[in-house]
């Protein structure tokens, strides 16, 4: 499924990685490989394991299982020797100090950084130099969280839901500043639960499900996955364990007498559902959108079958 | 590394009403309140004045270096630990930084009230002497240290306030910083000689006048840093490790 070169010096390398907290296995046997220069989104819904695979990755976290390298290196060295710049999720600034002060402690802590005023200069923040960070609003908060990412001039970025704070308009100025910072073959990983986000701005989703990797492609491969098809129809006092029992149905949910299925092979289902259920009427099958393949591979089946 | 980390916290903690309250004013007004003006009186071998000055910088110095734990409680509840611990800085170094600050800005609250004490209460000594007892009030504030930085890995940040102010409080009464010790009866005073504040006080107060703790004080505190370490190095490894 991933169709990418699969290379240990790559800019990342998981194999057979596996992280449990206590009895909640987060990440279970993932293997991912990343090429230099690519925008990866990290795509799945609260719980699927994208933050501690983002952990481990840095070195924040240690795998119970499995092998990771960060440009052939273990992640923690990676990181502390400046190759992965990151964003992380709940990533606050000291309040009592300046943007420029923030900017030059992180400076001093590695081996070899950008001049300070260069990293202001490439994160669009040169006038906010002297605010102190308790003054700034939530997208310059994250243009400047953005600044101390790119202080050791890494090759890798990391992303833990960069603009889960943002409006629409600091979205899209984050995300063209980033096109712009990766341009140079730079590769970036993202974490996102917001599916416009991972299909406007990466060349590859990694599709996460209860700490297991269900889908990996372009982006177009992704949706044409699950099939694109959206079945409806009306049923009277349907079962959804039956439904969900036809063939190329990925998941069911039932209101009142409509029924919706989100179908893999909706040829297939629409001749079982004619043959079994002679009540059924009002057919209507529509392409899925991005959404719905989303929903499709995602979902846990308890959560659809409600 | 540690060093640049140390300056940039010393430079937090300048800029933190709560240090600047409790670190640099308080100490003052209340040598100003009760003991500048008792340079007359005397109390175990020295003026009053002095006596409580030595309290009240002792004072000052301990919030200062306790700040500790609020800056480290402080900065994991923001996750700007983990921002920190993503560069070169290492978790030893982060903790050295962190008690180093503390004990940086311990200087200016021991000056200021020193000061007071020079300028309005008569305490005249020698540059050496000041020193000495400077000294001897920073080194036996280590165990304070290790109890901030142990508080700073256990308590969170909504508490660690209210969890500094009570330690402020039973730290100063039981280290007879408040109230003379000797007011006490005998008994509770057997109790806070086994306790490390008294002993901090002490040993300034002491190298006031050109002595030095004694082996039962340096007992004391080499005990009782011995203990809250280990405890501060424990909460310190269940908090970085990487599980």
């Amino acid at each position: 499924m991933t169709g990418h070169p699969r290379s240990p010096l790559g800019a990342v390398h998981l194999s057979g990685v596996q992280k449990s907290y206590g009895k909640t296995r987060a990440v279970r046997d993932i293997d991912l490989d990343i090429s230099p220069g690519e925008i990866v989104a990290l795509l799945g819904p609260n719980g699927a394991g994208k933050s501690t695979i983002i952990d481990m990755l840095l070195g924040l976290t240690d795998p119970d299982g499995g092998h990771i390298r960060i440009f052939g290196e273990a992640p923690s060295l990676a990181s502390s020797r400046g190759r992965v710049g990151a964003m992380l999720q709940s990533g606050g600034l000291p309040s009592e100090l300046t943007v420029l002060e923030l900017i030059e402690l992180i400076t001093a802590l590695y081996p070899v950084s950008l001049p300070a005023d260069e990293v202001l200069e490439r994160a669009g923040i040169a006038d906010l130099a002297s605010r102190r960070s308790d003054k700034l609003s939530g997208g310059q908060k994250q243009r400047v969280r953005f600044a101390l990412a790119i202080v050791p001039d890494p090759n890798l970025l990391v992303l833990d839901e960069p603009t889960a704070a943002m409006d629409v308009e600091s979205r899209q100025a984050f995300w063209t500043s980033m096109r712009q910072w990766a341009s140079s073959g730079r590769t970036v990983l993202f974490a996102t639960h917001y599916l416009e986000e991972a299909d406007t701005f990466a060349d590859r989703i990694v599709l996460l499900r209860e700490g297991r990797i269900v889908a990996d492609g372009a982006t177009t491969e992704v949706r044409a996955l699950a099939g694109g098809r959206t079945l409806r129809c009306t049923l009277p006092l349907a079962d959804l364990n039956d439904l969900g029992s036809l063939p190329g149905v990925a998941s069911v949910s039932v209101h009142g007498n409509g029924v919706s299925m989100t179908c893999t092979d909706s040829d297939a289902t629409v001749r079982a559902l004619l043959g079994r259920y002679l009540e059924v009427h009002d057919i209507e099958i529509s392409g899925a959108g991005l959404n719905e393949a989303f929903l499709a591979l995602t979902a846990t089946p308890e959560e659809v079958r409600s | 590394m540690t060093g640049a980390y140390m300056r940039s916290e010393v430079r937090r903690k300048f800029r933190d009403p709560r240090y600047l309250i409790f670190a640099l004013a308080m100490p003052l007004i209340l040598f100003g309140a009760f003991g500048a003006a008792q340079s007359h009186n005397h109390l175990s071998g020295i003026t009053v004045a002095a006596y409580v000055m030595v309290s009240m910088a002792t004072f000052g110095a301990m919030s200062s270096v306790f700040s500790t734990g609020g800056a480290i409680a402080f900065e994991r509840a923001i996750g700007w630990n983990r921002q920190l611990r993503i560069t070169a800085l290492t978790g030893r170094a982060y903790v050295a930084g962190n008690g180093l600050a503390g004990f940086a800005v311990a200087v200016p609250s021991l000056v200021l009230v020193f000061l007071a004490g020079g300028l309005l209460s008569h305490v005249h000594l020698s540059a050496g002497r000041w020193l000495m007892t400077s000294l001897s009030i920073l080194l036996a504030l280590l165990p304070v240290a290790a109890l901030g930085i142990w508080v700073g890995y256990m308590a969170k940040a909504e508490s660690v306030q209210a969890i500094s102010g009570a330690v402020y409080s039973l730290l100063s009464l039981l280290g007879g910083l408040w109230v003379p010790v000797t007011v006490f009866p005998h008994w509770i005073f057997e109790v806070i000689k086994a306790l490390p504040m008294y002993w901090v006080a002490q040993a300034g107060r002491q190298a006031l006048i050109g002595s030095w703790v004694g082996w039962q004080g340096v007992a004391v505190l080499t005990a009782w840093t011995g203990i809250l370490a280990m405890f501060a190095a424990r909460a310190y490894r269940r908090n970085s490790a990487k599980s």
